[in-house]
């Protein structure tokens, strides 16, 4: 990260601009919630998108993972792949894509 | 002796301890928000009721998002002008950003508060009528004279306790009572022990493992409770949550709801919703649901004549989800009136001054299939959201308190090794920004989607 | 960072506030430490204690179970002591009038127990205890990374052991749910307790909130020293398995227990607040409906659960593996054999652990695809196992063995983990799963790994490392008289449950299967075997299956008096012990062993430097049978600077 006195400076414009950036796609966010795609579904994936975005400028900036050590971005590998684990395999096992729902319809 | 690397970074990994520790202790934070957002996802796809959008005030979840973005630049500024040795600048921006979080926290609180004082009635049909309680929701029992108390051995999980399950209720003073052997007494938990092992004695000796007892109140007693603070009641008894029973009369078990809202998207035919029935709403609120209902159909179908109304989430919101802000139904035929009402007000009556401006109807007990505050206990949104929100705002306060104390008791620190002071703010600040990032996801997955 | 180019530069230390706590009081020494050997020990020593009572709850349970409905002998005389006859009817004596043991005490006794020994019991002792005496000193250095970090640690795990503790108090007495707490039947039993605090649940639910963020910081700590604390020339490759297996299970305890804290949280919510996070819809209880949403799911609780709980049955295994992987080459002054594979094997194990935890679900309903895919994975992750195992078991070959108490344990591990390991194979394939789950079957498989498998290792653990801390060595004699009558109780116990399993017997019963004596007539061997052995002692013993229950509880008896022994030994030896000759009694190679007994506040008396691996046993050519980390030659401390920097993180 940034140690002598020029980087900061220059540091300090970059997150400043990036607190700008964030702040107008919260806008776009709020707005696009209000536009109705053909399903809602689709309104889910692109706020979800647009968050993923703003989540990644702050990991990436303001966290500076744009240059950290590699043990670091090993750690986090991991723990994204677990977290992963953790949003599909939950879905999967209560709507198995094999059977999806033609089983669990019935059922209802 | 000291630990190394606690202030320079370890050649060979290039990091100094306290970044280990915290990006460690971030990737357990992921996986603890992962859970509960994969919990999220489980519960919406599961779902047997329609999942609210745009239900909570997205104004001050707007607010609140910029606020904490706002400090998460302060943040990285302090640390930014501590390295540069900007002291007063650094203990600026310090300051900026704890006062960010407790904005955000007020800001919270008053949209937990609002909450807390609105709610939702599930009638038998599955209609949900929304609104407020002006009086509270209290079960009325009165002319009640002769308790009867069971106590058990030890063994049972639940005993007797009128102190903690009975006296609550009595309305007036405080009351006397004649035992079977003609005492008089007053019941408290000294009384009352003496009275349960007298009793326990007496079923031992029958050989028995639970005694019961009578008491007889000098004067007719009223009782006045909560539903959920009691186990049930009969028009002849009623039973609180520790067994004991009361013999007397029901006065009230009726619910007076000043209604502001009236969902019918889970009754299969909303025309017929018991809350059009004369007693209830009536005929006019009914006619102002007919007429928005159609509105909103016209509406849609001239947007998206390709769609499917049936699969859009909103459009079932607008159309069978009536928002009532006036008193009386609007009168006349004018389309799209009820839109126009709805505008006027956003929020729906989450504000008190509104309290006039709703019509009132009294509910029957037997129609009434469940009710509860915004709270957990409504649906499974509610509770996510506020485990989710909850456990940010512990979140929130917590890296708010290490900020703080950054700023003010690391004094000496600041005068002596500024640079693991600085280590302790980019670490501090990684925190913040973590906490940023959450709220980032949860923003659109509460209030927006 | 370039003032840090040169390593192991200490000087900026000098001015530190916090240099001053070198003068410690009684309390910061002993109580409030924040020195690592400390924490390792009260770890330890809380752990031991809690496996202690979980093992009297067990007792208590296997009395029930063979002889149901008759009082327990002594019962009624614990409960007529002054003060302890006291506490015990508050706490359990109330629930069991005439010292009968009821289903609901059973049940409270199961759940507890599970519980207990668990997350109160083995992972304290087996990972906590251990790891914090142990491995900052085997890296070669001073502390933990973050001293205040751990001893906040060790004071979290003492609120839950309390509070753990204080659910036998209240007023509907502690869970009876199982260790696994599945809703919806934990979230709703008594619900008519309006004081969620007279309820055992919530303290269960706060109980372990405490614990899992316990952990978290016990951890955190683990695994940065690991990283960033390792002394000059310890490269990962150079650094004692025992340090790898911790690592990796630091990590599972990290990223594993979320989960479960958000499970936890979620039950706490439903608990208090009412709502229906795992609740479903409609959900009845006496024929009326509850006064709640619904909207909930069960499977939800049982995934977060499993999410955590799978791992921890490795966080459970590999802390064995660890101690093991020093007791077994120090014992038969062998390297151990294929360290390489053994370490990427517990990486591997450590990954895949995360994805297997259905298997504990296949009777939920789960479609095809998944459950092709857990069933895969499981098979997958015994693979690792057994090339853990392996690797231990030939590092035996051509070993000299020296037949002390902790090699005892050791060796009998080896075989015992196996039959765990092997019974677990069949379970991972649904079809046989269907028939065999929530039978004794499981309970065999996973005691035989955890009983006679992790607890063989930690007592392996305890005389090995124990004159490090005392400076003597633990009697020998009663450290046989130890491991005999615990072999024999673990087996008794543990082996008649895999036949009673295949009989279809269920895994909480209170009564052991007697309501269903009809259908319990089944006999083989075994059962013929064990009434005939009884008869002999003029004791009437079916020969069936219910039999068995007779049998298993004796052994339990044999497996108690076994355990008298060792803790005579480990007070007796404190003062009684043979003193230790040298500061390395067991002529071992790694570098807890450099260091003074007992280790002094901050360890060393030199700055290790690590010149070789961590097996270097009979190397040929050597003048003697072990060749020290830190030694350059025999005999001589190395003191070159550091050889080749260590190399990044291989996990
Ligand atoms: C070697 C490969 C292993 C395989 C294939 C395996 C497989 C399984 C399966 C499929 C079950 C679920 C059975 C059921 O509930 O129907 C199970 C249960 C269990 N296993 Fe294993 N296992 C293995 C090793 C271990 C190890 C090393 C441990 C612990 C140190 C362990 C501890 C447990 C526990 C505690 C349970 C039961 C949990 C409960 O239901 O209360 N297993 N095992
Ligand atoms: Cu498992």
């Amino acid at each position: 990260m940034a140690d002598s006195t020029e980087e900061i400076h220059k540091a300090i414009k970059r997150i400043k601009l990036i607190g700008w950036v964030l702040a107008v796609f919260t806008v776009i966010t709020v707005g696009l919630s209000y536009v109705e795609l053909p399903t809602h579904t689709m309104n889910i994936v692109v706020g979800m998108i647009v968050a993923a975005f703003k989540a990644a400028l702050v990991a990436l900036i303001f966290m500076h993972l744009n240059h950290e050590s590699p043990l670091i971005y090993k750690i986090l590998a991991f723990t994204t792949a677990f977290a992963l684990a953790l949003f599909v395999l939950f879905v999967f096992s209560a709507s198995d894509p094999l059977v999806f729902d033609s089983f669990y319809e019935s059922n209802k | 002796m000291d630990i190394p690397y606690t202030v320079t970074a370890r050649p060979d990994t290039g990091l100094y301890n306290a970044k280990v520790g915290i990006w460690l202790f971030l990737a357990s934070e992921v996986m603890l928000f992962g859970g509960l957002f994969s919990s999220y996802i489980f519960l919406r796809v599961g779902a047997d009721y329609h999942w609210p959008v745009h239900e909570l005030d997205v104004r001050l979840g707007f607010v609140n998002t910029l606020v904490l973005i706002f400090s998460s630049v302060t943040v990285l500024l302090a640390w930014a002008n501590l390295k540069l040795r900007n002291i007063g600048k650094f203990k600026l921006y310090m300051l900026l950003t704890v006062l960010c979080a407790m904005t955000f926290m007020v800001i919270k609180s008053f949209e937990y508060r609002a909450k807390f004082s609105h709610y939702a009635v599930k009638l038998t049909d599955g209609t949900f009528l929304t609104g407020h309680l002006p009086h509270g929701y209290e079960i009325k029992f009165g002319e009640a004279t002769q308790l009867s108390f069971t106590v058990q051995s030890e063994t049972a999980a639940i005993d007797a306790d009128p102190d903690g399950y009975v006296l609550p209720f009595i309305q007036g003073d405080t009351p006397k009572f004649k035992t079977e052997s003609g005492n008089e007494i007053i019941l408290d938990k000294s009384t009352f022990k003496d009275l349960r092992s007298a009793s326990l004695e007496a079923a031992k000796a029958a050989g028995k493992n639970s005694g019961s007892f009578k008491l007889v109140a000098a004067s007719p007693l009223t009782f006045q409770a909560k539903p959920s603070q009691i186990l049930g009641y009969t028009a002849t008894t009623m039973t609180f949550r520790d067994g004991t029973v009361a013999q007397g009369k029901l006065l009230d078990d009726k619910m007076t709801l000043e209604v502001d809202g009236v969902d019918t998207r889970s009754v299969p035919d909303a025309e017929k919703s018991i809350a059009w029935g004369t007693q209830y709403l009536g005929d006019g609120w009914k006619k102002a649901f007919i007429t928005n209902r159609d509105h909103a159909k016209k509406e849609f179908e001239e947007k998206y004549p390709t769609r499917d109304p049936q699969k859009s989430a909103t459009h079932q919101k607008e159309a069978f989800y009536l928002k009532i802000k006036s008193s009386t139904p609007p009168s006349g035929e004018e389309h799209g009136d009820g839109h126009k009402a709805e505008a006027k007000a956003e929020g729906h009556g989450d504000d008190h001054s509104a309290h006039g401006h709703h019509p009132e109807v009294v509910l029957d007990k037997k129609d009434i299939a469940f009710y509860s505050n915004y709270t957990p206990k409504l649906n499974t949104y509610y509770a996510i959201y506020f485990t989710l929100t909850g456990l940010h705002g512990l979140h929130v306060v917590a890296g708010a308190l290490v900020l703080t104390y950054f700023l003010l008791f690391d004094g000496k620190m600041l005068r002596n090794d500024p640079e693991r002071l600085a280590n302790r703010v980019e670490v501090g600040g990684l925190f913040w920004h973590f906490v940023d990032l959450v709220w980032i996801f949860l923003f659109p997955l509460l209030y927006l989607l | 960072m370039s003032a840090a180019a040169t390593s192991h530069d200490h000087s900026h230390g000098a001015d530190h506030a916090h240099d001053h706590h070198d003068e410690p009081g009684f309390l910061g020494k002993y109580v409030f430490s924040c020195d690592h050997k400390v924490i390792g020990i009260q770890y330890a020593l809380s752990g031991l204690l809690f496996l202690l009572l979980g093992f009297f709850l067990m007792l208590l349970m296997r009395w029930s179970i063979a002889f149901p409905g008759q009082p327990v002998p002594g019962l009624q005389f614990v409960e007529s002591l002054p003060g302890l006859g006291w506490l015990f009817h508050e706490t359990l004596g109330r629930w069991a009038p005439g010292g009968v043991v009821n289903g609901e005490l059973y049940n409270m006794l199961g759940a507890m127990h599970g519980t207990i020994m668990v997350f109160l019991g083995i992972v304290p002792l087996g990972f906590a205890g251990f790891v914090n005496f142990v491995m900052p000193l085997q890296i070669g250095t001073i502390d933990m990374a973050f001293p205040k970090l751990n001893m906040w640690s060790f004071w979290l795990f003492f609120v839950s052991g309390v509070l753990m503790l204080y659910s036998f108090f209240v007023g509907t007495g502690p869970v009876q749910t199982g260790w696994t707490m599945y809703s919806p039947l934990a979230s709703t039993t008594t619900l008519a307790v309006s004081n969620v605090w007279a309820h055992g649940h919530t303290w269960w639910l706060t109980a372990m909130v405490f614990n899992i963020s316990a952990s978290l910081l016990g951890s955190v700590n683990v695994i940065t020293t690991v990283i960033n604390l390792r002394a000059k020339g310890m490269t990962w490759m150079r650094m004692p398995f025992f340090c790898w297996a911790m690592f990796v299970t630091s990590f599972l305890l990290l990223l594993a227990f979320p989960p479960l804290e958000v499970a936890a949280l979620l039950q706490l919510v439903d608990r208090v607040f009412g709502a229906s996070f795992f609740l479903p819809t409609g959900l009845m209880e006496g024929g009326q409906h509850l006064d709640i949403s619904g909207g909930g799911s069960p499977l939800l609780y049982q995934h977060l659960f499993w999410f955590l709980a799978h791992p921890e049955v490795y966080v459970l295994i590999l802390p064995a593996f660890a101690i093991l992987a020093e007791v077994i080459p120090a014992n038969t002054r062998r390297p151990l054999w294929g360290y390489k594979s053994m370490v990427y094997a517990s990486l591997t194990l450590g990954f895949l652990s995360f994805l297997v935890w259905a298997h504990h679900m296949y009777l939920t309903g789960m479609g095809t695809m998944m459950s092709t895919y857990f069933q895969i994975t499981t098979v997958l992750i015994s693979v690792p196992s057994v090339i853990l195992l392996t690797g231990l078991m030939i590092s035996l070959w051509g070993g000299s063995i020296r037949f002390t108490p902790q090699m005892l344990f050791a060796s009998a591990f080896l075989p015992m983990f196996g039959i765990g390991g092997l019974t677990g194979l069949p379970l991972a394939f649904t079809f046989i799963d269907l028939a065999l789950h929530d039978t004794y079957y499981v309970i065999g498989h996973f005691h035989y790994v955890v009983a006679p498998g992790t607890i063989f290792a930690l007592f392996a653990g305890v005389y090995h490392w124990y004159p490090k801390i005392t400076g003597r060595i633990m009697s020998d004699f009663l450290g046989k008289l130890h491991f005999w009558p615990s072999l024999l109780g673990m087996n008794l116990i543990f082996a008649p449950m895999f036949i009673q399993g295949m009989g279809g017997f269920h895994r909480r019963w209170y009564d052991g299967g007697k309501y269903f004596e009809q259908t319990s007539s089944a006999s083989n061997w075994v059962t013929e075997l064990t009434s005939g052995v009884f008869g002999i002692f003029g004791m009437d013993v079916p020969n069936n299956l219910l039999g068995l229950n007779v049998l298993m509880s004796v052994g339990a008896f044999i497996l108690a008096l076994g355990q008298v022994p060792f803790i005579l030994n480990v007070f007796l030896s404190i003062k009684g012990g043979k003193k230790v000759q040298s500061d390395n009694p067991w002529n071992c190679t790694t570098l807890e062993w450099a260091t003074p007994t007992p280790p002094p506040h901050g360890n060393f008396t030199f700055e290790p430097v690590v010149t070789r691996g961590p097996y270097e046993y009979s190397v040929p050519g050597c003048s003697q049978d072990y060749l020290p980390q830190w030694e350059s030659e025999p005999g001589k401390a190395a003191t070159a600077p550091a050889s080749t920097p260590a190399p990044v993180a291989h996990h």
